[in-house]
């Protein structure tokens, strides 16, 4: 019932700091913060003055978690509550930014998703986007049936929170849809789930 | 492209728009609409000279909605191979030539937030098709003209008419020249940046673009080299057993051509790719001049362009 090995299913690698570009985008959620410090620690020993062209925009995971960006003086930053917030402050600051913005983004591969969705509204092309997958694989799941993306959900099988079918996570992604698409599962036979798992942690 | 896949069409008007540019409007013979095309796209006009078929790819500077002729603006070079020799002094209105199908090489980015578009000399061609899509405002632009002097600015009362403020023209003759560094530091994101003019204008757009950290997906640009002139040699083709002599003044592709052996082939400029040729065995250096092939590829000496590239060896033998 699963097809495996779908290509649309995003890879993602360890950030590195792109020094070709002008001015640096960061995003980080939770655990992201993390990678976002190492990419920051390789542009101040590669490119010092780039910390003074770079802004981080992050939801952090804890009270301690921004203090080490607090410490890098010339770095602009900027705290928020949840990704919701964080997704409206990006969309201004996309709206601002000038050729030559090199975007990196750190965290669940949900809030990955979301932040490339609306990369995508301003044509960032691959060779402007760097992200790395840090924390929970909880998937955004898109119901093919009503159009509801259902969020957080951690197993093969999910109730959808638009229509109530019960829905498979497919491996299928959509970059437009910033989600997995979601299959009604007991169409064939209504009421015939298989065992439901906890898969996506 | 074989012989039989070209259209035979029938040169309607020529107007001299400076002193090196010949302006030619081309119609299908017998009337008609032409085949479609967007903006960017180029055709090959075949020429058949006393001595000599030449192939030479221009833009089509015509309206993509215009398709009851094709329009394209010829400038005479002054180390011509004969090809823009032969359009300028030996083609009339009323005669007939043959082009190939257009094919496009350098599309407008469709989802750019933004188009500059920069021309130097007679590289506006291709941008007159293309201001075409993007006169209905929905994507804004800007367009960067660069000339010799106000004499040599082809097209210009045509861009001027259309497109009002929006085009900026340069003239070398008057000290005036385009700012890159300002031009290329201040784009929103988005923005798509496309290049056509003479090679030392593209590398100085591309190298300034990389300085202020474009990406390579942002920059486009299209050149059609002309096959240089070089030294004869000679080239074996295993699978039709042939040698071929190579003269100074044709290229390789044309040479093979001549030898009535076909080459699949597109742009005949080093742009496309499309001729890309196995090199099965060579004795000495091969001289690529085309801008397809990686420095990688050029080291490896495995394949050739031969619309544009020669060779200076003893021995060159070709997966033909």
């Amino acid at each position: 019932m699963l097809v495996t090995g779908i290509k649309s299913k995003p890879v993602y690698a360890p950030l590195r700091a792109d020094i070709g570009g002008r001015y640096h985008l960061m995003l980080a959620s939770g655990p992201g913060a993390a990678a976002l410090l190492r990419v920051l620690g390789e542009l101040q020993s590669s490119a010092p003055q780039a910390i003074g062209n770079t802004r981080v925009l992050m939801v952090p995971e804890n009270s301690q978690a921004a203090a080490p960006f607090r410490r890098l003086r010339k770095l602009e930053l900027s705290e928020f509550a949840d990704t919701h917030a964080l997704q409206g402050a990006f969309r201004k600051v996309l709206d601002e930014s000038l050729m030559g913005t090199r975007l990196y983004v750190a965290g669940p591969e949900s809030f990955i998703g979301l932040a490339m969705q609306i990369a995508l509204e301003f044509d960032l092309n691959k060779d402007e986007i760097r992200a790395e997958e840090m924390g929970t694989l909880a998937r955004r799941v898109y119901c093919v049936h009503c159009r509801t993306a259902t969020e957080e959900v951690r197993t093969n099988i999910v109730r959808c929170t638009g229509c109530a079918r019960w829905l498979l996570v497919r491996d299928h992604y959509s970059r437009r849809l910033a989600a997995y698409m979601g299959v009604m599962v007991d169409a064939e036979a209504p009421g015939e789930l298989p065992a439901i798992k906890e898969v996506y942690l | 492209m074989s012989e039989d896949q070209t259209l035979p069409v029938e040169v309607t008007a020529i107007e001299q728009v400076t002193p090196l540019i010949k302006h030619f409007k081309l119609a299908a013979l017998g009337g008609g609409a032409l085949p479609a095309f967007s903006g960017g796209s180029h055709i090959i006009v075949v020429m058949r000279a006393a001595t000599r078929i030449h192939r030479n790819p221009y833009s089509l500077l015509s309206s993509p909605q215009q398709l009851d002729r094709y329009e394209i603006g010829v400038r005479r070079m002054e180390e011509s191979r004969g090809g823009s020799h032969f359009m300028h002094d030996q083609v009339k209105v009323g005669s007939r030539l043959e082009i190939a199908h257009p094919v496009n090489l350098f599309p407008l980015d469709k989802i750019a937030r933004k188009h500059v578009l920069i021309a130097g000399g007679i590289g506006i061609t291709p941008f007159l098709a293309h201001l075409d899509d993007l006169h209905d405002g929905r994507v804004p632009y800007e367009m960067h003209y660069s000339v010799r002097s106000p004499e040599h600015a082809a097209f210009l009362g045509r861009l001027e008419a259309r497109e009002g403020g929006k085009v900026r023209l340069y003239c070398d003759s008057e000290g005036q020249a385009i700012d890159f560094d300002g031009l290329l530091s201040n784009q929103p994101l988005g923005t798509h940046i496309y290049i056509c003019g003479p090679a030392g204008l593209i590398q100085r757009v591309t190298g300034t673009a990389r300085s202020c950290g474009w990406p390579d997906s942002h920059v486009h640009w299209e050149q059609f080299a002309a096959p240089p002139v070089g030294d004869a040699f000679e080239v074996f083709l295993a699978r039709a057993r042939l040698t071929v002599h190579v003269p100074p003044d044709q290229s390789l592709l044309e040479s093979i051509e001549a030898a009535g052996v076909e080459v699949p082939y597109l742009c005949r400029g080093g742009v496309c790719g499309f001729c890309q040729t196995r090199v099965l065995e060579v004795d000495g250096e091969l001289l690529h001049n085309d801008h397809f092939l990686s420095d990688a590829e050029r080291a490896s000496a495995k394949s050739i362009m031969p619309c544009v590239s020669r060779a200076r060896c003893k021995t060159l033998v070709l997966d033909l």
